[in-house]
C-alpha cells in the first residue's frame, strides 16, 4: 500500500517522509525530508526558505535608522537582541556612540529578552516532548517581561525600541520598579519550572545521552550559542568581545561537557539565572544622563551618512549574531548581511539525527531553538 | 427490580411483548443519552481541569461556566465538511470511526452500574461472562484505529497505526494477567468469577487492597490502552501530526476524539468495578450508581493529572515497559494471588 520511495545501498527499502512545513511540531516553517527505516531516521535533509522575506535587501532600500524594524522581524522571539546586533554595527559605521545610560538600558532590555526567548524555548521544548503544562508556566513568566516591553515601547513583539544613538524613550521609575519586581520573583518561578522538567524520569530518559554533538563537529559547522557551550566550548561574545556594558558586570558563562540534549537544556536554564544576575547588577548601575546621542536627533537621523564597512557581532539568545554593513557614503547602506546563528546551527541537524528514532528527531531538533524569521530572513 | 422491568411495567398497557419491546427501545435510548452525557462531561471536565492546571480559564463563554461549550463544539463538528482523502480505501475509511464508537458503546453497556434509588439496578447487560465480553468490546476499539491508519493512505497514519498495534500487543497481556489474578481470588467466594456483578458483590473489602500490584499494572495498562499522554504514541502530535486520525475531519474526527475520552472514562469505570468495589458502599442498594460515579471520577482526575504532567515516552521504551516490567510484575502478582487465595484463604 505504501510506495517505497527510495532504496539504500544494500537494497533496504526506505520510506520517504516529508515533515513540514505545516507539521505541528516543526518550529515555524521548517520542512524536513526524512528517510525512514521503520522508525529509524536514515537521512534527514532540512529544507528552508518558506519564510524568506528579503529582509537584508529591504534594509538596503531604507535609511540607516529604519532598518531596526526589519531586524525586529528576524528573531521575533528575541527582538531586542536583534536590534542590539544591528545597532552595534550601524553605530560603529556611522560613528555615533550611544551615551552610557542608553547602553545600560539596552543591556537590561537585551537580557530581559534573552530570558523571554529562553522561556519560549523551554516551553516549546516541553511541547515537543509531549509535556503540555510547563508551556503555560513559561509563558506566564514571559508575559511579565512582555508587559515591561509594552510599557517602554508600546508593542509586544516587534518592539522597535532602540534607535541609532540611543533608545526611543527613557525608562522611568515605574519601569525600574517593574523590572526589580520581576527579578525578585523570577528565580523561584524558574526553579519551579525547572523542577517540572528535571524531576521527571521520562524527561531525563528522553534527553540524556541523546543527540550528542561533538565539539569538533560543532566547530566545523559553525555552531554557536548555547548549543556550542553545551558541547564544552566556552565561547560567548559577551565575554570574548564585550559589547554594550558586559565588561562592567559580573557573570558566568555556563558550559557543559555532556554534549547531549539535557546539557543544552541545562545550559539555557543556567543562562536565565545568569541573566538575572546581570540584571540585578545593571539595574543599580544605570547612570543619569541623556538616553540618546544628540547627533542622531529625529530630523537629523535620515541624513546620517556611512562610509566603509563594518562587522559587529553580538550574542543573541540563539548564538553569535553578526551584522556586516557596507556604506558607500550615502544615506542608505550599500550592503547589509546577517550572520544568523540558527541558520548555522540548523546545518548540523542531519549529522545529529542520523540513526536516531523519529521521536528523538523531534526532541533533538527541539533543542536547536529554531526561529524561522531569523533563518530565512 | 431493574431498569428494564421498571420500563416494562410503565408500558404494561402495550401487552406482554409490546411492553418489553418498548422497554428495550427506551432503555437503549436512555443508555445512549447517558453515554453522550458522560462523553460531553468528561471532555468538559478535562478542559476545565487542564485550564486550572495551566493558569487558564478554560471554556467560559457558552452557557454558565462554559457548560454548553462542548455541545456547541459537537454541533460545529457535525456541521463541518468531512473531507475524504483521494486514494483512500473508501469503505474502511468510512467504517473505522464507527468501529471505535461501537466498541465504546458495547463496553459501556456491559458495566454493572448498581442501583439508583427507586429505579433499582441500572445494569443493562446481564451475562455470565461479562468480564470476557467487556474485554472483547475493548479489543474492538484498537481495530478501528488500525483500520483508520491503514485506509487513509497517509504515511503518518500508517506509522500511527503500526504503533497502535505494538501498543495493544504489549499491554493486553499484562492487563489480562492481572485480571486473571482477580478472577482467581473471586472464585474462592463466588461460583462465577467471570460475571462482573458477582465479582463486584463479593468485594467486601475492595480488591485493590489485596491486589495492589494488580491494580498498579491494570491502571498503567488501562492508561496505555486508552492511548493518551504519556502513551499517546499512536497520535503523538509532535511526531506524527495526528497519527491514525490525521486524514479525518468533521464528525468522523469527532468520533475518534470522543472515543479517546470515552475510553478514559470506561477504563476508569472498569478499574473501579474490578478493584475499588464498584457500586459497593453504605446503602448501596439506593446509591450504588453514585458510588461508582464518584470512584470513577477520582480515577479520571488521576488519569488527567498523569496526562497533563508527564512527557511522552518513546515507542521502544514503551514496548519494553510492557514486556520487561509489567509482564513479570503481573506474573508475580498472579503467584501472590494464588498464595493468598489457596494458602491463606483470603
Amino acid at each position: 500500500m505504501l510506495k517505497e520511495d527510495s532504496e539504500s545501498a544494500n537494497g533496504n527499502k526506505w520510506v520517504e517522509l516529508n515533515m513540514g512545513p505545516q507539521h505541528p511540531s516543526m518550529h515555524g516553517v521548517l520542512r524536513l525530508r526524512v528517510k525512514l527505516d521503520g522508525e529509524i531516521v536514515k537521512e534527514c535533509e532540512p529544507i528552508i526558505g518558506y519564510l524568506h522575506r528579503n529582509a537584508e535587501k529591504l534594509c538596503e532600500l531604507d535609511y540607516y535608522c529604519d532598518a531596526t524594524v526589519y531586524f525586529d522581524r528576524m528573531d521575533y522571539v528575541g527582538a531586542m537582541n536583534m536590534e542590539v546586533g544591528y545597532l552595534e554595527a550601524a553605530e560603529k559605521l556611522l560613528d555615533i556612540p550611544p551615551p552610557e545610560r542608553a547602553q545600560w538600558i539596552r543591556l537590561i532590555m537585551a537580557e530581559l529578552n534573552r530570558i523571554a526567548a529562553h522561556l519560549v524555548w523551554t516551553g516549546a521544548f516541553g511541547l515537543d516532548l509531549g509535556m503540555l503544562t510547563p508551556f503555560f508556566y513559561c509563558f506566564a513568566e514571559r508575559e511579565k517581561i512582555q508587559r515591561i516591553f509594552v510599557d517602554i515601547s508600546g508593542s509586544r513583539q516587534q518592539l522597535n525600541y532602540m534607535s541609532i544613538g540611543g533608545v526611543y524613550q527613557d525608562i522611568n521609575d515605574k519601569i525600574i520598579y517593574d523590572i526589580e519586581q520581576f527579578i525578585d520573583q523570577f528565580p523561584k518561578k524558574l526553579e519551579d519550572i525547572n523542577k517540572t522538567f528535571i524531576k521527571n524520569d521520562i524527561f531525563i530518559s528522553r534527553n540524556k545521552g541523546m543527540g550528542i554533538l561533538e565539539p569538533e563537529v560543532a566547530l566545523d559547522y559553525g555552531v554557536t550559542g548555547p548549543m556550542l557551550r553545551a558541547s564544552g566550548i566556552d565561547y560567548d561574545i559577551r565575554k570574548k568581545e564585550p559589547y554594550l556594558m558586559y565588561d562592567k558586570v559580573n557573570f558566568d558563562v555556563p558550559v557543559s561537557y555532556k554534549k547531549d540534549n539535557l546539557a543544552r537544556y541545562l545550559v539555557r536554564i543556567e543562562e536565565m539565572r545568569q541573566s538575572i544576575k546581570i540584571l540585578k547588577q545593571a539595574i543599580k548601575k544605570i547612570p543619569d544622563g541623556p538616553y540618546f546621542n544628540p547627533k542622531a536627533k529625529k530630523p537629523l537621523m535620515i541624513r546620517l551618512r556611512g562610509d566603509g564597512d563594518v562587522y559587529a557581532r553580538t550574542e543573541s539568545s540563539k548564538g553569535e549574531f553578526g551584522v556586516y554593513l557596507v556604506g558607500d557614503g550615502g544615506v542608505k547602506p550599500y550592503r547589509v548581511r546577517v550572520r544568523s546563528p540558527t541558520f548555522k546551527n540548523l546545518s548540523v541537524a542531519p549529522v545529529l539525527v542520523k540513526d536516531q528514532m523519529i521521536a528523538d528527531l523531534i526532541a533533538i531538533l527541539g533543542t536547536f531553538d529554531l526561529v524561522f524569521g531569523e533563518i530565512d530572513r | 427490580m431493574n431498569i428494564l422491568l421498571r420500563l416494562a411495567l410503565f408500558f404494561a398497557g402495550a401487552g406482554h411483548y409490546g411492553s418489553y419491546f418498548l422497554a428495550y427501545i427506551f432503555e437503549t435510548i436512555f443508555f445512549m443519552i447517558f453515554v453522550a452525557v458522560v462523553l460531553i462531561f468528561t471532555i468538559y471536565l478535562f478542559r476545565k481541569y487542564m485550564a486550572r492546571l495551566q493558569l487558564r480559564y478554560g471554556p467560559n463563554r457558552v452557557g454558565k461556566f462554559g457548560s454548553l461549550q462542548l455541545i456547541a463544539d459537537a454541533l460545529k463538528l457535525m456541521g463541518k465538511e468531512s473531507i475524504l482523502p483521494s486514494g483512500r480505501d473508501d469503505f474502511a475509511f468510512r467504517v473505522a470511526p464507527l468501529i471505535v464508537f461501537i466498541g465504546l458503546f458495547v463496553g459501556f453497556a456491559i458495566i454493572p452500574y448498581g442501583s439508583f434509588y427507586w429505579i433499582g439496578s441500572l445494569t443493562i447487560t446481564h451475562s455470565n461472562v461479562s468480564l470476557l465480553l467487556i474485554f472483547g468490546a475493548l479489543a474492538i476499539m484498537p481495530i478501528g484505529e488500525i483500520v483508520a491508519g491503514a485506509s487513509s493512505k497517509n504515511k503518518y497514519a500508517v506509522l500511527g497505526a503500526l504503533r497502535g498495534v505494538a501498543k495493544d500487543i504489549s499491554f493486553e497481556i499484562p492487563m489480562m494477567l492481572s485480571v486473571i489474578a482477580l478472577v482467581m481470588m473471586a472464585s474462592a467466594r463466588t461460583a462465577n468469577g467471570l460475571n462482573l456483578e458477582d465479582l463486584t458483590s463479593v468485594q467486601f473489602i475492595p480488591y485493590g487492597i489485596p491486589e495492589v500490584i494488580g491494580l498498579f499494572v491494570f491502571f498503567i495498562a488501562m492508561i496505555a490502552r486508552a492511548a493518551y499522554s504519556p502513551f499517546d504514541l499512536g497520535e503523538s502530535d509532535s511526531e506524527l501530526v495526528s497519527g491514525y486520525s490525521t486524514e479525518y475531519s468533521g464528525m468522523r474526527f469527532g468520533m475518534f476524539y470522543m472515543g479517546l475520552f470515552g475510553s478514559i472514562f470506561l477504563g476508569s469505570m472498569l478499574v473501579s468495578v474490578l478493584y475499588l468495589g464498584g457500586y459497593n458502599g453504605p446503602f448501596s442498594s439506593y446509591a450504588g450508581f453514585i458510588y461508582l460515579l464518584i470512584k470513577t471520577l477520582i480515577l479520571v482526575l488521576v488519569a488527567f493529572l498523569v496526562w497533563l504532567s508527564i512527557p511522552r515516552i518513546r515507542i521502544d521504551r514503551f514496548v519494553n515497559m510492557g514486556w520487561k516490567y509489567l509482564l513479570p510484575i503481573a506474573v508475580i502478582n498472579l503467584i501472590i494471588s494464588g498464595v493468598l487465595t489457596l494458602g491463606l484463604g483470603i
